[in-house]
């Protein structure tokens, strides 16, 4: 265990002595703070039926494919380039201990860069408390749901950053590999929003299925409930296993370069 | 010492192999390294020094043989040999961003230092490695090659192991540096053992104790350099600075020794006197006799007479031939 929080504050550290992820963080958040003024100026004129601060953790998901890679390119990639990997491979820790301390790492950085953007609302919610109010800044079930759902679908999205790492010593590639590999996913759930069958027509083998399995494809679907602080276990669950399934992988690709 | 009392050896190794797809990179090697010993590997590029250090460092796993380190059966608990060694990996990668202190306090935060023992091992492997405080302020990207070679070693150190293996650690080095690793080596010799592969002949020389020649994964040659010049050459090689001419001097010679050879035909002129190269087959004493009864002569005047002792060099190049010749460049056997 103590080896896993070294590992994670050494890529931690990393992150905050690399120039590259100091400059995609202020455009990311730069963007996001402009995109959100717009949202909340324009917001009385939009048909947008969830909570307002949805909108920010939309904006944060769909920036993903844009921050995600300049957090995770380096984590694997830099260490085979240099050869570094070889020498943390001598120091008495194990694959998988290396590659969750360094999904840590990068999953603290991605809270992080959120923790940042959601300073938005509350800094509206501190200076016009009245307006703040109004728009839903200080609904404590919004904010549960909304960053509860953040935080699983950035745990996914960093493991994936990690693998695409593990699989090149190309610091670009590794960067590509996750935007593709963000976006294809992202895509499949704005495709697949809003065809989920009623549950109503659903016989037991699917409902248990759609339990299992339904988010994987059905994200944005769950987000509602969950902007609204209705947690869905199994949207959790299901994300906590693509996150470990990306982390498996990642740990049999380190595996494979040791031997 | 009697054998009930004789200390394990550091790393006891028998019948190793490894294969790499279609390449045998190890065919069963055996040897033993004692607690202390600098030993020397040497070999041809692919000879299998450098997997031979991976299986005893426990990054990669051996096919079949037995492997033991610092008491530790690889076979068994790979792993657990990482807490015991310290390992110099060939071409010393490091990350270019972090400063030589923050490196080392995160080595060895791995490696299990916490508190003031890590304060104080740090403090140890920079006076070891001659890395004086302004150098360990810097980033690591920004030090000359020697400097992050020492950087390398330092961290090897860290832990205070009983072992440390080194992947040609003096590459590319010049003499000044490569005096300071011999240095450190020698502070160390006797508390700590150095298994150490290297191509800098001379290197090996004058800091192994022992040495182990590699070839086409097989181990060709082993012992102290004594044991070596003994084994491979059997032949004395002696020289001679004198203002005679050759047919005087060779006509002397062979009415001593019949077997005794000038090595080249045409002498070294060096400033009006000629340096001869013999050789014998009789040994250093019938070499000895020859100088007494040259000196005792009047028409030959000798300014100089030297028993010439086989380098590690030639040593390496007789041990690795005969190899060398039974396998083409893939490794295979020739019929």
């Amino acid at each position: 265990m103590k080896s896993y929080y070294i590992i994670l504050r050494y890529e931690l550290f990393s992150l905050f002595i690399s120039p590259s992820t100091y400059v995609a963080a202020f455009y990311f958040l730069s963007l996001l703070a402009l995109g959100f003024r717009f949202f909340i100026e324009t917001f009385s004129n939009t048909d947008w039926l969830l909570p307002p601060l949805s909108s920010l953790i939309v904006g944060l998901l769909f920036g993903a494919p844009a921050l995600i890679p300049f957090i995770t390119m380096r984590c694997f990639a830099e260490e085979r380039r240099l050869g570094t990997l070889e020498t943390l491979f001598s120091a008495p820790v194990s694959n998988w201990i290396l590659v969750i301390g360094k999904w840590s790492g990068c999953f603290v950085f991605f809270i992080i860069i959120s923790a940042l953007a959601l300073c938005f609302p509350l800094l509206l919610l501190l200076m016009f408390p009245e307006q703040g109010g109004n728009l839903g800044f200080n609904e404590i079930e919004n904010w549960t749901g909304s960053t509860l759902y953040l935080l699983i679908f950035g745990g996914t999205f960093t493991a994936i950053g990690v693998f695409s790492s593990s699989i090149t010593k190309n610091q670009m590639v590794a960067g590509m590999l996750t935007f593709t590999l963000l976006t294809a996913y992202l895509s499949i759930m704005v495709f697949s929003f809003g065809n989920q069958t009623s549950d109503a027509y659903f016989t037991n083998y699917q409902k248990l299925t759609d339990g299992l399995f339904g988010t994987y494809i059905n994200g944005l679907d769950k987000f509602g409930q969950f902007s609204v602080g209705l947690i869905d276990l199994s949207t959790i669950l299901n994300q906590a296993a693509l996150t470990i399934f990306f982390l498996i992988l990642s740990t049999i690709q380190i595996e494979r370069l040791n031997n | 010492m009697s054998v009930e009392n004789k200390p394990l050896p550091i790393i006891e190794v028998v019948n190793l192999k490894k294969r790499f797809g279609r390449i045998q990179a190890l065919k069963g090697i055996s040897f033993s390294i004692g607690k202390g010993e600098i030993v020397g590997f040497l070999g041809p590029n692919g000879a299998g020094k450098s997997t031979t250090l991976r299986i005893l460092s426990g990054l990669i796993p051996a096919d079949s043989g037995e492997a033991k380190v610092c008491g530790v059966d690889l076979a068994q608990e790979e792993g657990l040999v990482r807490n015991h060694i310290g390992y110099l990996p060939e071409n010393n990668p490091l990350p270019e961003d972090l400063r030589v202190i923050e490196y080392l306090r995160f080595r060895a935060l791995l490696k299990g230092l916490e508190g003031s023992r890590l304060k104080e091992r740090i403090k140890v492997v920079l006076d070891i490695c001659d890395l004086e405080r302004k150098i360990s302020e810097r980033k690591i990207g920004n030090l000359s090659k020697g400097y992050r070679q020492r950087v390398g070693i330092a961290d090897s150190l860290l832990a205070e192991p009983r072992l440390v293996i080194l992947d040609e650690p003096t590459i590319g080095l010049d003499p000044h540096q490569s005096a300071v690793t011999r240095k450190m080596m020698e502070r160390l010799r006797g508390e700590v053992s150095f298994l150490l592969s290297s191509h800098i002949l001379s290197e090996v020389e004058a800091c192994c104790d022992r040495m182990i020649i590699l070839s086409h994964g097989q181990i060709v040659a082993e012992g102290t350099l004594h044991d070596l010049q003994k084994r491979f050459v059997n032949k004395t090689t002696f020289q001679i600075v004198a203002s005679s001419n050759k047919i005087d001097i060779q006509k002397k010679i062979r009415l001593i020794d019949q077997t005794c050879e000038l090595l080249q035909d045409d002498p070294v002129e060096v400033s009006g006197k000629r340096r001869y190269n013999f050789s014998t087959d009789k040994g250093e004493h019938i070499a000895e006799k020859i100088v007494r009864t040259l000196l005792e002569e009047n028409d030959i005047r000798i300014s100089e007479f030297q028993i010439r002792r086989p380098d590690l060099e030639t040593i390496f190049l007789r041990a690795t031939k005969k190899n060398w010749e039974e396998h083409d460049f893939l490794n295979r056997t020739k019929i």
